[in-house]
C-alpha cells in the first residue's frame, strides 16, 4: 500500500534568500492524522503550500514531494488538487466567491460537474460541515467560524484523498474548535493538520511532526512526543496541559 | 458614509420588491432614467410628478428609510447649487433649476431604491447574460466580495497609527496616510497572490 | 467628481458611453496580454483597494479634506490597460451599489475618469518617468501626472456639461478647470506619498514598467490616446468659441468683435486675464499653461523633499 505523502529533503529558499525549509522528510500513510507543530516561522506553511504543487514556483524534475506514489510534476498539477485539498490559514483569502454556493460549487465546477449533479456535490459538502441551507448567505455576512466552515466545505466538495489544514483552530470559540475537532474526525480522508494548539492536536492526531528551523526535529505518537518537555520547551513549544495528568503507563 | 451603506445592506428586509427578478429591476430603472433624462426642455411636470409618485410607492413597499433616502438626496445639493450659480445670468434659470433638481432627485432615487432592493450578486448575473467580458466580471465580482474587507483593514490600521501618533502636525499626518493607504496596497497586493493559490489549489488553470 | 443623472442630457450620454465602451474594450484585451495570470486576482483587488483609499481622508482646512483619485497611482503599479479596468470596475460598482454617480452620467464618468484621466495621466507619466531619473524622478513624474490626471478629467467633465448645455464652456471650463488644478495638488501629492510608501518595502513593485517592447507599449497608449483625444474632439472643441452667443452678437453690434473684452466676459472667467493679453482664449490658456508649469516645478521640489539623499548613497536596509 503506497503511502499517502512522502517528502523527501524537501529544500526551499524564499525570494529574500533565507531558508525556509532545510532538508523535510517524512511519510504518512493513508488514513492517518498527522499533527504538524512548530514555532512560528519554522516553515509549517511554506511546507503545506509544497504538498499540493503551489511551492515550488516552478515545478522541479527531481521532485521531492510524491503524493500516493506519484511525484509532483508540471504535467500532474491538475490531478495532483484534486486528491489534495488544501485548507488556508485566512478565511477571506480562500472565499472568494460572492455566495457561499457559489464558492463551494468552485472546486467541483473546476471538475466538470454541472447542474444537478454540482447542486447535490455542494448540499453534500454543506451538509458535512453543519451548513446545511447556508448556500445563498452572501460570505461577508458569515461570522468567522461559520466562514471557517465554509472553506473547509469548499475543499471537501472536491472529495480529497489527502486533507491538509493551516492553522483551523485560530479564531474559533472553544465551542468551535470542538465541533471542528468533531467534524474532522468523522471524514475518513488522510489528514494533516498545521496547528499551534497543542491540546487541540492532542485530541484529534495520533502522531506529531515537530518541525523547527526547517528540518523535522521530532516525529512520533502525539502522546509520546508532546509529553517530552524538554523536547517541547526547546522548539519553542509546551506541553499540553490534557498531557500532564494523563499517565500513559 | 459606508457605514450608512453597510447599514442599509444588511438590514435589506425581504418584501415584494426585494423579490422581483432582478433583470426586471434593472430595466425599470433604466427606463425611468433614460425617459427623464431624455426628455425634452421643460418636460412635461404632469409625468414627473407620476413618476415620483410611483418611485415614492416602490420605495414604501420596499421599506427603505425615509430619513436614509433624503439624506442621499442632499449629497446632490452643491452640484445642483454649482449649476444653478453658473447659469444665474441665463433668463429662464429659475424654471432650468427645477428642471434640474427634479430630474437629478428622481434619477438618484430611483438608484437608490435598485441598489437596496438588489443584491449585487444577480446584477453581476445580469450583467454575465449581457455579454459583458469575463475578465470584468471576474474583477467586479472580486472587488465586491473584498471592499469591505480592505476598508475595515484600513480602518484597522489608521487606528492603529493614530493611536500612535503623539505629535499632531499636518504634514506627519499626511505622511502616516499615505503609508497607510500604501501598505493597505500591499496587503491587497498580498492577498490577490493569496487567492490565487487559493484558486489554483481548487483546480482553477 | 461623479457625475450624477440629469446634468448629462441624452446624446452626450450616449456618445460617452460608446467611446467608453470602446476604450474598456481596448483595455480588456490589452489586459489579458499585460497581465500574467497569477496577477488576475490583483484587478479586484486592487479596485476594492482603490475604493477603500477613496475613502481616507486626508485633512486640508477646516472642515474639508482630499481624497485620492488614484487612476495614475494604479497606472504607474498595474500598467494603464489594467488601471483603466479597474478604475472602470471602482465606478461601476459605485454607481450601481452605493448610487455614487448617475447610470446615465456612466458612460461620461467612465470616460472622464476611467479613459481621460487613466489614459491621458499614464501617458504624462510615462514620458516623465523616461526623462527624469531615478526614484526624485519617479515621484515628481507621479506626482505631475497625477495633478495632471485630475484636470484633465475634470476638463472632460466640463465638456460634457457643455455639450448638454448644462453649464456653457465659457464658464464651466475655467472654473472646472481651475478648481481641479487646486484638488489636482492634493491628488499629486498623496499619489506621490502613497506610492514611496509603497516603495520602501516591496520596490519591486514600483519598478518603472518593462515594456512589452517598444512598440507594444507605445500602440497600446496611443490606442487610448486616440479615444481620449476623439473625446476632447467631441465635447470641447466644437464648444471651444471663446465668446457665449447672445455677447457675439453684442460685441459685433458695439464694434467690439477685434478688441479685448475682458468686461464682457463673465465675471467668473475675468480673472484669468493676464494684464495686456487681448483675447479670452489665450488668456485662459496661458493662465493654464502657466499653472501647469508651477506644478511640475512644484513636483520636482517634491521629489526632492521626499526623497532627501539619491538612494545609491544611502543605506539600502532603509
Amino acid at each position: 500500500m503506497k503511502p499517502a505523502v512522502v517528502v523527501r529533503d524537501l529544500r526551499y529558499r524564499y525570494h529574500d534568500g533565507t531558508e525556509a525549509l532545510r532538508g523535510v522528510s517524512f511519510q504518512i500513510g493513508g488514513g492517518e492524522c498527522v499533527g504538524l507543530v512548530g514555532p512560528n516561522g519554522s516553515g509549517k506553511s511554506t511546507l503545506l503550500l509544497h504538498l499540493n504543487g503551489l511551492l515550488p514556483e516552478q515545478p522541479a524534475d527531481d521532485a521531492c514531494v510524491l503524493i500516493a506514489g506519484e511525484p509532483i510534476t508540471r504535467a500532474n498539477l491538475a490531478a495532483v488538487r484534486r486528491q489534495v485539498g488544501l485548507v488556508f490559514q485566512d478565511p477571506d483569502d480562500q472565499l472568494f466567491c460572492p455566495t457561499v454556493a457559489e464558492d463551494v460549487a468552485f472546486g467541483p465546477q473546476q471538475l466538470g460537474a454541472k447542474g444537478q449533479d454540482l447542486a447535490a456535490r455542494v448540499e453534500r459538502a454543506l451538509a458535512l460541515v453543519g451548513l446545511a441551507g447556508y448556500g445563498p448567505r452572501a460570505i461577508h455576512h458569515l461570522s468567522h467560524g461559520a466562514k471557517r466552515r465554509a472553506c473547509l466545505a469548499g475543499v471537501l466538495a472536491c472529495e480529497p484523498s489527502l486533507l491538509v489544514l493551516d492553522e483551523p483552530t485560530s479564531d474559533l470559540d472553544p465551542r468551535g474548535r470542538r465541533e471542528l475537532k468533531q467534524l474532522l474526525q468523522g471524514i475518513p480522508a488522510t489528514k494533516l493538520i498545521a496547528s499551534h494548539d497543542l491540546e487541540w492536536i492532542v485530541g484529534l492526531c495520533s502522531r506529531v511532526i515537530v518541525l523547527d528551523g526547517g528540518v523535522v526535529v521530532a516525529d512520533g505518537l502525539a502522546t509520546e512526543v508532546l509529553d517530552d518537555e524538554q523536547l517541547m520547551l526547546a522548539h519553542g513549544l509546551e506541553r499540553p496541559h490534557v498531557l500532564r495528568h494523563h499517565h500513559p503507563h | 458614509m459606508l457605514k450608512d451603506w453597510v447599514g442599509h445592506q444588511h438590514g435589506r428586509r425581504d418584501g415584494l420588491i426585494q423579490r422581483a427578478p432582478a433583470g426586471l429591476k434593472l430595466a425599470v430603472a433604466m427606463a425611468i432614467i433614460g425617459s427623464t433624462v431624455a426628455a425634452p426642455g421643460r418636460g412635461q411636470p404632469g409625468l414627473f410628478f407620476v413618476g415620483a409618485a410611483v418611485l415614492a410607492l416602490v420605495a414604501v413597499a420596499a421599506r427603505i428609510s425615509p430619513g436614509f433616502l433624503v439624506r442621499r438626496l442632499l449629497l446632490l445639493s452643491p452640484f445642483v447649487a454649482g449649476v444653478i450659480l453658473a447659469n444665474a445670468l441665463q433668463p429662464d434659470f429659475r424654471a432650468r433649476a427645477l428642471v434640474l433638481t427634479g430630474r437629478s432627485a428622481l434619477c438618484l432615487s430611483t438608484l437608490i431604491v435598485l441598489s437596496s432592493t438588489t443584491p449585487f450578486s444577480q446584477v453581476l448575473l445580469v450583467l454575465r447574460r449581457a455579454h459583458v467580458p469575463a475578465l470584468l466580471i471576474t474583477t467586479l465580482t472580486l472587488m465586491h466580495r473584498y471592499l469591505f474587507v480592505l476598508a475595515e483593514e484600513e480602518q484597522r490600521m489608521r487606528r492603529a497609527r493614530a493611536s500612535r501618533t503623539l505629535v499632531a502636525t499636518r504634514r506627519l499626518h499626511w505622511r502616516v496616510l499615505g503609508t497607510v493607504v500604501g501598505h493597505l496596497f500591499l496587503r491587497a497586493s498580498e492577498r490577490a497572490e493569496r487567492i490565487y493559490d487559493a484558486m489554483c489549489a481548487r483546480g482553477w488553470q | 467628481m461623479h457625475i450624477p443623472d440629469g446634468f448629462v442630457d441624452g446624446k452626450t450620454a450616449v456618445a460617452a458611453g460608446v467611446l467608453s465602451t470602446i476604450g474598456l474594450g481596448v483595455a480588456v484585451r490589452r489586459v489579458r496580454r499585460e497581465i500574467s495570470p497569477r496577477r488576475m486576482p490583483l484587478l479586484g483587488l486592487a479596485a476594492a483597494f482603490l475604493f477603500a483609499a477613496q475613502l481616507v481622508n486626508f485633512p486640508v482646512a477646516g472642515g474639508t479634506s482630499g481624497h485620492l483619485l488614484g487612476s495614475v497611482l494604479v497606472a504607474a503599479l498595474l500598467g494603464p490597460s489594467a488601471a483603466v479596468v479597474v478604475v472602470a470596475t471602482v465606478l461601476i460598482v459605485q454607481c450601481l451599489l452605493f448610487a455614487d454617480g448617475g447610470l446615465s452620467a456612466l458612460g461620461s464618468n467612465l470616460f472622464d475618469m476611467g479613459i481621460l484621466s487613466t489614459a491621458g495621466g499614464y501617458l504624462v507619466y510615462r514620458t516623465l518617468v523616461r526623462r527624469l531619473r531615478g526614484l526624485r524622478g519617479q515621484i515628481a513624474a507621479i506626482a505631475f501626472a497625477g495633478w495632471f490626471s485630475v484636470v484633465l478629467a475634470s476638463v472632460g467633465c466640463a465638456g460634457q456639461l457643455a455639450w448638454s448645455g448644462t453649464v456653457a464652456l465659457t464658464t464651466g471650463l475655467p472654473v472646472m478647470a481651475a478648481l481641479h488644478m487646486l484638488i489636482g495638488l492634493g491628488e499629486g501629492l498623496i499619489s506621490a506619498l502613497v506610492f514611496l510608501a509603497i516603495h520602501r518595502v516591496r520596490p519591486e513593485l514600483t519598478a518603472a514598467l518593462p515594456s512589452a517592447g517598444p512598440g507594444k507599449a507605445a500602440a497600446s497608449t496611443w490606442e487610448y490616446g486616440l479615444c481620449a483625444a476623439l473625446g476632447i474632439a467631441l465635447f470641447v472643441a466644437p464648444m471651444a468659441s471663446p465668446w457665449p452667443d447672445g455677447l457675439a452678437r453684442v460685441a459685433s453690434r458695439l464694434g467690439f468683435a477685434d478688441k479685448a473684452a475682458a468686461p464682457l466676459v463673465p465675471a467668473v472667467a475675468a480673472h484669468y486675464h493676464l494684464p495686456g493679453v487681448h483675447s479670452a482664449t489665450i488668456a485662459t490658456a496661458l493662465a493654464g499653461g502657466l499653472g501647469t508649469i508651477i506644478v511640475f516645478v512644484l513636483a520636482l521640489v517634491l521629489g526632492r523633499i521626499l526623497v532627501p539623499t539619491p538612494p545609491a548613497t544611502r543605506d539600502s536596509s532603509c
